[in-house]
């Protein structure tokens, strides 16, 4: 019996270990393929790019809505001396800029209903500034979301959508 | 020999068994497991308000990365779902349900369906959810159907669909709301009224 203790030992460790390791890493390889998938459906990197709306037939992202219009802009911050310039234009409804890194987390999120809405983006580990957010990893997705829940109010956001800005400076 | 071999047949088996452990309480593996979980369930609705948010447990986290990617924060959005209907049993493409409600507490709020790769069902109905604007004030009814029926004011349409969850979407929730879900939300109910070849 006890010649089996150490692979028992090795099986039970390999187990935890390779647990933990699929749960820490599973959300930053299925965050980097969605952006792998956004760049192949056109999302630009430090630019506003607004898909069609969301159908059945064009749909890039899980559990879309199909009553809001999405602007999504890629960044990569790894030039430490960078930083995003963001501008979300007036919108009468609801509309939100929302920031997630590369672990999927929404680490910010600005509501601008009804008025313009003007943010800096920093690389990690930059000192906090007035009317600035820092990014907790180098790579993310920042995206616009405005109610517009008809093709009509869908090509009004759309047209609000001119004046937003998503640039690396 | 046989020794060396034993332990690389552990560390091997080891691998496996937490990888595939990992996948399936996470809801990654086997393919089609719904995002319907959460330490919060008013009616059926379920949710779990650390989405979006550092605070999330890892396997909360990494499932929400594969069904719900880029949701929202509770204090800006809340996402509940249910793959159940009133009488416990999975929502189906062959039956037909009625979903009512009244008003919510939050901001602006939406129903839509998703199959069960967490998107669209591939029609082309135009009729993929009803929100807080076409529900207008009050009291609310939408039938859940493959085809429109006469007379519904609202439908949603589970063409090809097959085995489908809805997701209740709260925007600018009410604090009361994320204090304590239970009290604050009147939860939509969702009952089956009929199913294509039940006796």
């Amino acid at each position: 019996m006890m010649r089996w203790l150490g692979p028992l030992l090795v099986l039970a460790g390999s187990a935890a270990g390779a647990h933990a390791l699929t749960l820490h890493f599973a959300p930053a390889v299925i965050m980097a393929r969605a952006m792998d998938a956004l760049e192949e459906r056109g999302v630009a990197l430090h630019r506003f790019t607004t898909p069609a709306r969301v159908t059945p037939q064009a749909q890039s992202i899980v559990r879309s809505s199909p009553d809001l219009y999405y602007a999504l802009c890629r960044y990569d911050l790894s030039d430490p001396a960078g930083a995003l310039e963001l501008r979300m234009g007036a919108w009468p409804d609801y509309q939100s800029l929302a920031f997630f890194d590369a672990q999927t987390d929404n680490f910010a999120t600005l509501r601008g209903t009804g008025q313009q809405v003007s943010v800096r983006l920093l690389p990690p580990g930059s000192a906090t500034e007035d009317g600035a957010i820092v990014s907790p990893t180098t790579k993310g997705v920042i995206l616009i979301r405005r109610l517009a829940p008809d093709a009509a109010r869908f090509a009004a956001a759309a047209e609000a959508g001119k004046a937003d800005e998503c640039r690396l400076r | 020999m046989r020794r060396a071999f034993a332990y690389l047949a552990a560390i091997a088996a080891g691998c496996a068994l937490g990888l595939g452990s990992a996948l399936w309480l996470a809801g990654l593996w086997p393919a089609g497991r719904s995002l319907a979980f959460g330490d919060v369930d008013v009616g059926g609705w379920r949710s779990d308000f650390a989405i979006g948010s550092k605070a999330a447990d890892p396997y909360t986290r990494a499932r929400v990365a594969r069904h719900g990617l880029l949701a929202l924060a509770k204090t800006e959005a809340v996402y509940l779902t249910r793959s159940l209907d009133d009488a416990g049993a999975p929502l189906r493409e062959a039956c037909t349900y009625r979903l009512s409600g009244g008003t919510m507490p939050a901001g602006w709020w939406s129903v839509t369906l998703y199959d069960s790769q967490s998107m669209l069902p591939g029609n082309t109905d135009s009729a993929l959810s009803i929100d807080a604007e076409r529900a207008g004030d009050g009291a609310w009814e939408a039938v859940i159907a493959p085809q429109k029926p006469e007379g519904a004011a609202h439908w949603i349409s589970s063409r090809s669909a097959g085995t489908f969850d809805l997701t209740l979407r709260l925007y600018m929730p009410d604090a009361a709301l994320l204090a304590d879900p239970g009290t604050a939300l009147d939860p939509p109910r969702l009952a089956r009224l009929s199913c294509e070849g039940a006796a």
